[in-house]
């Protein structure tokens, strides 16, 4: 078997398969695609998979979220039907103070593009009855939508897969080293080798980032997330905290906990979130729970997504965020177009990792 | 069993759904799970988790004793969400305006 690569991307979640895939599409390059488990088995295969545009915040980040949810149509023309649905997104607030702040929110936001619609109470329950009578108001965006994560990194998998590209699973990195102009990569399998490396491993890219000498500015957080029976269909959006399935469930959950690597699911936040629930929308009071899951996703330090070169080493790159579903189309066309034309059609600039050098000179990491 | 026997009731999943998840490189029954929707029905996998540990067992050759059971997590069976709730005010499940007024996420 031969082992050289042009381009190994370490990761097989829903980042590194998406730029596997669009690296593929160029048919320039050897890749290599090496993940320690299975696909889905860590964050990308845990999570309610909005594709979620309109409260990211500053707007420079809401707008980079915007045209990855545009690529959405496209990409599933491309790789196949990952049931993406543009729901629209519904914000609902449950003061009246909040008003104030929605309609800032709605003013920046449109200086990007993204239209947001302030809605009194009445409006928000016309538009989605089934939330709770006792909402002042709510922010919509038509552009929120959501997307079925199992489908969706599968997808990426084959058809790069069709494009030549390699998978290795079950396969943890033990070392990586950089050699003259190539870069070592041992795994449990077998040593690799390739001129550019790309670490796409979410919130396990720190240790990875620790064989190559590099502090990779992230910490990791835990989500829980409830599952109903399925229901008949009675919610027309991505709500801000849960949304309804294809098949039914209603998937619920927006908590967030710094407690590492721990998967476990707990029981205060599990009450908690049914409490939301039904906060929200009465009616989930009366329905069955089938089961919680819960999953580790990545944060970078400052909560924006880390994407490009990795500062002071050659032909190393990094693509880590907490907004990977969302950001996935985007992240995965940018990437290829830095790997293969050496520049980006947005500007990354304000995503390079080298905005933390401060805290890696002043050793807080 | 033949590949059209239906291994997962509740979501109504054949030995052949199986067996294609396995030849992308499954390996456990929760990489089957989330590839088939196999085992995510009410009943969580009580039935099937079995029948898919010798379906692996017998494609790929790992022993049964290597072959986790799938993942159980709460509730052990349907519980409504009301009785699931404690009616305390959250504190760890934050809100999505909250957030956009802090920036990020």
């Amino acid at each position: 078997m031969n082992n050289n690569y042009d381009v190994i991307i370490v990761g097989c979640g829903v980042i590194g398969s998406s730029i596997a895939y669009h690296l593929s599409e160029r048919q320039k390059h050897r890749v290599l695609v090496i993940d320690k488990g299975f696909p889905l088995s860590g964050t990308s295969g845990a999570t309610q998979a909005w594709v979620w545009v309109h409260s990211k915040t500053p707007s420079w980040y809401g707008e980079l979220s915007m045209y990855s949810a545009e690529l959405y149509p496209f990409l599933e023309r491309k790789i196949g039907d990952v049931e993406y649905k543009r729901t629209g997104g519904i914000a609902p607030f449950f003061h009246e103070e909040d008003r104030k702040n929605a309609e800032q929110l709605a003013e920046s936001q449109a200086e990007v593009g993204i239209d947001i619609d302030v809605l009194s109470r009445e409006a928000a329950l016309k538009k989605e009855p089934a939330l709770s009578p006792e909402i002042v108001g709510a922010t919509f965006s038509s552009i929120d939508g959501n997307v079925n994560p199992f489908r969706l990194v599968e997808l990426y998998i084959k058809a790069a897969k069709k494009l030549g590209v390699d998978f290795s699973f079950y396969n943890p990195v033990v070392n990586m080293k950089k050699q003259t102009d190539q870069y070592i990569i041992e795994t449990k399998k077998g040593e690799f080798r390739a001129h550019k490396v790309i670490i796409a491993a979410g919130p396990w890219s720190k240790e990875l980032g620790d064989m190559l000498d590099i502090q990779v500015p992230i910490k990791q957080v835990r989500g829980q997330i409830l599952v109903t029976e399925p229901l008949a269909p009675f919610l027309k959006h991505t709500i801000g905290g849960l949304r309804q399935a294809d098949n039914g469930e209603v998937l619920i959950g927006y908590s967030k906990e710094e407690v590492g690597y721990d998967k476990r699911s707990t029981v205060d936040v599990l009450q908690e979130t049914a409490n939301m629930a039904i906060h929200m929308v009465p009616s989930l009071a009366n329905v069955n729970v089938v089961r919680c899951f819960a999953g580790i996703r990545v944060m970078p330090l400052d909560e924006y997504p880390i994407i490009g070169e990795i500062p002071q080493l050659d032909n190393a790159y990094i693509a880590v965020m907490h907004s990977g579903i969302t950001l996935s189309p985007l992240v995965g066309t940018l990437m290829t177009e830095l790997i293969v034309d050496g520049e980006t059609s947005i500007d990354l600039n304000r995503y390079h990792m080298g905005r933390f050098s401060h805290l890696l000179r002043n050793k807080m990491l | 069993m033949d590949n059209s026997t239906i291994v997962c009731r509740c979501e109504e999943i054949n030995k052949d759904e199986i067996i294609t998840a396995i030849q992308l490189g499954a390996e456990t029954f929760d990489d089957v799970k989330r590839l088939t929707r196999c085992g995510m029905g009410p009943c969580q996998s009580k039935i099937c988790s079995n029948l898919v540990r010798e379906i692996i067992h017998e494609q790929t050759g790992i022993s049964l004793c290597q072959l986790k059971p799938s993942r159980m997590r709460a509730p052990l069976r349907l519980i409504r969400m009301k009785t699931l709730a404690d009616h305390r005010t959250a504190n760890k499940v934050a809100s999505v305006l909250q957030d956009s007024e802090e920036g990020g996420v």
